[in-house]
């Protein structure tokens, strides 16, 4: 094994266990935990599969397909976020408004 | 004729206010229409600001987006309806804040009203008339239409005008001018507008929900007067940027 390979199979070890005890785990939890981890590992350790793959898609080396389906992954993530971090705002906004509105009625109920 | 009450939140203001009301006549004709003014930090001018309008005899929401200098202090003794943000929301949401209290309170007519003092408070009345004569939805200030007057700067002339046709792009509405904050509408259009777009990006939306409900509208020329202050305040290039990214993140996900 490179060294590289032992820092990769080692970050996703520690990202699979992470995982395991912070996340409220369901059955389907932690199958995707687990697919998560073998995955990863088979990936790195036998890294010809990866090679295989690409070629198979028309991508030179498996790594760059890594690289290629990361980016997409990760995009899609990103407007994930986003989406969510809109309608946490939203919900705030409302909860802020209505605070303000009952906090000016209750002071023109006292005057 | 209409009592006014002085609002206060409870948090952080103590009991400064009292309601002067006798000096403040409202005359009846004016007293169906509520100007709106979101404050955020605003402090050294907002007296003046508001003052100017209360004069006018217009019903005064104040709605301060969580200001660090506490404005309510400055509004001391004025008839105003005064409202607080606990959490600073932008000046979308404060808009829409005012919108909401405005409605409750039986406006006919609403006034959106910047606080840093650019505005001319005599633009309402010929607004309001525009409004009212030709029965328009909404009416929107332009500070590049005929008979406006102000002393803008090349550069910002230029960033308005694209951001004229970015709004074109996105609302499909044109306009003669893209973030104007002084506009008059009706209660019709004020029950039909939703803000969501907590930012600036509000003003794009306000076309948008124009569109999507078939308001009519209408533009009027305003005077606008930059002063070393307002022109501080302002947006700046890299704040259209920001505005940008929030338009089409409102593309995305708000259909």
């Amino acid at each position: 094994m490179t060294p590289i390979q032992v820092v990769l199979t080692a970050g996703i070890i520690l990202i699979a266990a992470y995982m395991y005890l912070r996340l409220r785990n369901t059955f389907l939890d932690l199958i995707l935990i687990l697919l998560f981890l073998i995955t990863g590992v088979v990936f790195v350790i036998f890294n010809e599969i990866t090679d295989k793959m690409a070629h198979f898609l028309g991508i030179g080396r498996g790594a760059d397909m890594i690289f290629y389906l990361g980016l997409l992954f990760l995009f899609f993530l990103m407007l994930k976020l986003y989406a969510r971090l809109r309608r946490v705002e939203e919900n705030l906004t409302e909860l802020v408004r209505k605070k303000s509105i009952e906090d000016a009625e209750e002071f023109e109920e006292k005057n | 004729m209409i009592q006014l009450l002085i609002i206060k939140s409870t948090s952080r203001i103590s009991g400064i206010f009292a309601a002067n009301v006798t000096e403040y006549n409202l005359t009846p004709g004016n007293s169906l229409i509520f100007v709106i003014i979101p404050c955020f930090n605003e402090a050294s001018v907002i007296r003046e600001t508001v003052k100017e309008v209360v004069e006018k005899g217009y019903h005064v929401i104040v709605v301060d987006d969580c200001s660090k200098d506490n404005p309510g202090k400055q509004l001391k003794g004025l008839p105003i309806y005064y409202l607080q943000h606990r959490v600073n929301m932008g000046q979308g949401a404060a808009l829409q804040t005012g919108i909401c209290v405005a409605l409750k309170k039986g406006a006919e007519w609403l006034v959106t009203f910047d606080a840093d003092g650019q505005h001319d408070v005599n633009d309402i009345d010929g607004m309001l008339h525009k409004l009212k004569e030709e029965q328009f939805d909404i009416v929107l200030g332009s500070r590049f239409l005929l008979g406006a007057g102000g002393n803008i700067s090349a550069g910002r002339k230029l960033l308005l005008k694209g951001a004229c046709y970015v709004n074109y792009l996105f609302t499909g509405i044109l306009l003669s001018d893209a973030h104007n904050g002084l506009r008059v509408m009706n209660r019709h259009a004020a029950e039909s507008i939703h803000l969501k777009e907590n930012r600036m990006a509000h003003a794009t939306e306000i076309l948008k929900e124009i569109n999507k409900h078939s308001l009519k509208f209408g533009e009027f020329p305003v005077h606008i007067h930059y002063t070393d202050y307002s022109k501080k305040k302002g947006q700046s290039l890299l704040n259209s940027v920001r505005i940008f990214f929030d338009l089409v993140l409102n593309k995305i996900f708000d259909r």
